[in-house]
């Protein structure tokens, strides 16, 4: 019944097909190639100025340090998180698996905007301090790296503990019972058993921590300003403000390429998962 | 001792993710004039005031308005193609299903900039229906995953079998396929529909005279203003997604598909 007829799956699949080369492949294609034009001639010297610019590689690093940042601490607490819910009863895994998922559904500006409440000048965390008598001026938590990491942290943390506990439940059930009869203590199965045995859902969860870290957009926006500029709110910036799409267009490239390379990373580890199993 | 210390940093963590939903949530209630907590008294105001905002009111319903067609258009387009991906041979499959999938590789950002630059400005077209079309192809993929999913659970033989009883082709999809992946299709509707009402980075360039999504608007006026009505709105809005949520876990266990 479908073995002959591809060409009724290509006519099936053509409208979403054509719908995402029109909307997405092609502006996009045309906005990334932008950046490799010099008075119309292909070159890479729309990224040498760029980087030319101490601002735009302050903003580049300062993006590439946060993700780093974030990927990691989403890494020490996932798993202390993840170990923690792989041992729980089934009921209470699934209703504790819900509530860490709860937050991906709940709107990302509400998210962040949380954060205004705690850590603004007259917030949680001053009014707190003033109250205990720490301190009599409030001090500036907003628009610093801090309240940024914090933020990032909070959005996506929950892919981290969620990819890790999906590996952990694959881990085969007696490994860690045998290390600890060979007589390892918990800190030596954790780093010889464990981990290694974990690590393609340390990777998957940490791509998606970094590629998402790197491509925040709402996060600097609110908790940086214009003081903490990340790679996307520089984007805009250059295109609101001085209408420089060259500008935007290398950064473009650098989102993008950011993502690639990332998900080409995960859809690998994917497969190679599928051909052992 | 270990495990009381990992115990209570899980604990901890857990605050760290839910915690802020509270804080938001009260500040929101707060009855004082100016976003500070803890808040000076508990009362409706804000969560009142915020339905009298003009802006927000408009803006809130082309967000519903969009999230709603994008992704019904999203189902439309998406399901079928997800079906050919299913069930047909076709040479270049893996290409088609990263091109449809391309919105969640390429950055939001990324899309919206392009897409006001090269196609709205320079063709004229409306931005209203460029929103519309962003929004559809961003929810193709979950439909490609979600409906993919359920498609590999309902056997090919079924519908040769209703096709050699003499049904049309498309009468053995409507009547045997249809059916079984209407769970698929539900639960592809929500994550859509979560995913185009929360949508900022496509939509943030993509802003015209009187068109302006609900979560553009509260971004421009939180520049500006610094009474709790963000707040507010922010707490009705998370409590709109535990709502869905709530209903979805229940009726389809959502979570598996994140």
């Amino acid at each position: 019944m479908f073995q002959d007829r591809p060409l009724t799956g290509y006519l099936l699949a053509s409208p979403a097909l054509l719908a995402c080369a029109l909307i997405l492949i092609v502006p996009v294609g045309i906005l990334l190639s932008a950046a490799f034009q010099v008075d119309g001639r292909v070159g890479l010297g729309q990224f040498v100025s760029f980087f030319a610019d101490p601002l735009n590689q302050d903003v580049f690093w300062r993006t590439l340090r946060l993700a780093a940042l974030v990927t990691i601490t989403s890494a020490v607490l996932g798993y202390i998180a993840a170990l923690a819910i792989v041992g729980m009863s089934p009921g209470k895994r699934s209703l504790v698996t819900s509530l860490v998922v709860l937050p991906l559904m709940i709107s990302p500006i509400a998210r962040t905007y949380a954060w205004i409440v705690i850590l603004g000048r007259s917030g949680l965390f001053n009014n707190t301090l003033q109250g205990l008598g720490l301190g009599d001026t409030p001090l500036r938590l907003l628009f610093t790296e801090g309240a940024v990491f914090i933020g990032l942290l909070q959005l996506f943390l929950p892919y981290m503990i969620l990819s890790l506990v999906s590996a952990l439940e694959n881990l085969p059930r007696d490994v860690t019972a045998a290390a600890s009869v060979l007589g390892a203590n918990r800190w030596q199965t954790f780093v010889r058993v464990i981990l290694p045995l974990t690590r393609e859902g340390l990777v998957a969860g940490g791509t998606i921590v970094f590629t998402g870290s790197v491509t925040a957009y709402i996060t600097p926006a609110i908790l940086g300003g214009s003081k903490i500029l990340m790679l996307e709110t520089l984007m805009v910036q250059r295109v609101n403000v001085t209408n420089d799409i060259v500008s935007a267009s290398v950064i473009a490239v650098i989102l993008v390429a950011t993502s690639l390379v990332a998900n080409d990373l995960l859809r690998r580890l994917a497969t190679s998962r599928r051909e052992r199993s | 001792m270990i495990n009381r210390l990992s115990q209570t940093i899980f604990m901890l963590i857990m605050v760290f993710l839910l915690g802020p939903f509270v804080i938001v949530l009260l500040a929101g209630l707060s009855a004082g004039e100016t976003l500070t907590f803890p808040p000076q008294g508990l009362s409706l105001r804000w969560m009142r005031h915020v339905f009298t905002v003009e802006a927000f009111h408009t803006s809130f319903m082309l967000s519903l308005w969009l999230a709603v067609a994008s992704t019904v258009l999203a189902l439309l387009i998406g399901v079928p193609a997800a079906y050919a991906l299913a069930r047909y041979p076709l040479p270049f499959a893996e290409s088609i299903r990263r091109i449809v999938t391309a919105p969640l590789v390429v950055p939001g950002l990324v899309i919206g900039l392009a897409l006001m630059q090269y196609v709205v400005v320079r063709f004229d077209v409306p931005v209203a229906l460029a929103l519309l079309g962003s929004h559809t192809i961003l929810t193709v993929p979950y439909v490609l995953r979600v409906v993919g999913a359920s498609l590999a659970h309902v056997r090919a033989d079924m519908e040769e079998a209703a096709y050699l009883l003499g049904a049309s082709r498309l009468g053995a999809f409507m009547k045997v396929v249809l059916p079984n992946i209407r769970a698929g299709m539900l639960a592809a509707f929500i994550l859509g529909f979560i995913t185009s009402f929360n949508q900022v980075p496509v939509s943030l360039f993509m802003t015209g005279p009187g068109v302006s999504t609900l979560p553009i608007q509260m971004l421009g006026y939180m520049e500006y203003t610094f009474d709790p009505s963000i707040a507010a709105l922010s707490a009705l809005l998370a409590l709109l997604s535990v709502l869905i949520m709530m209903v979805a876990e229940r009726a389809l266990g959502l979570s598996r598909f994140m």
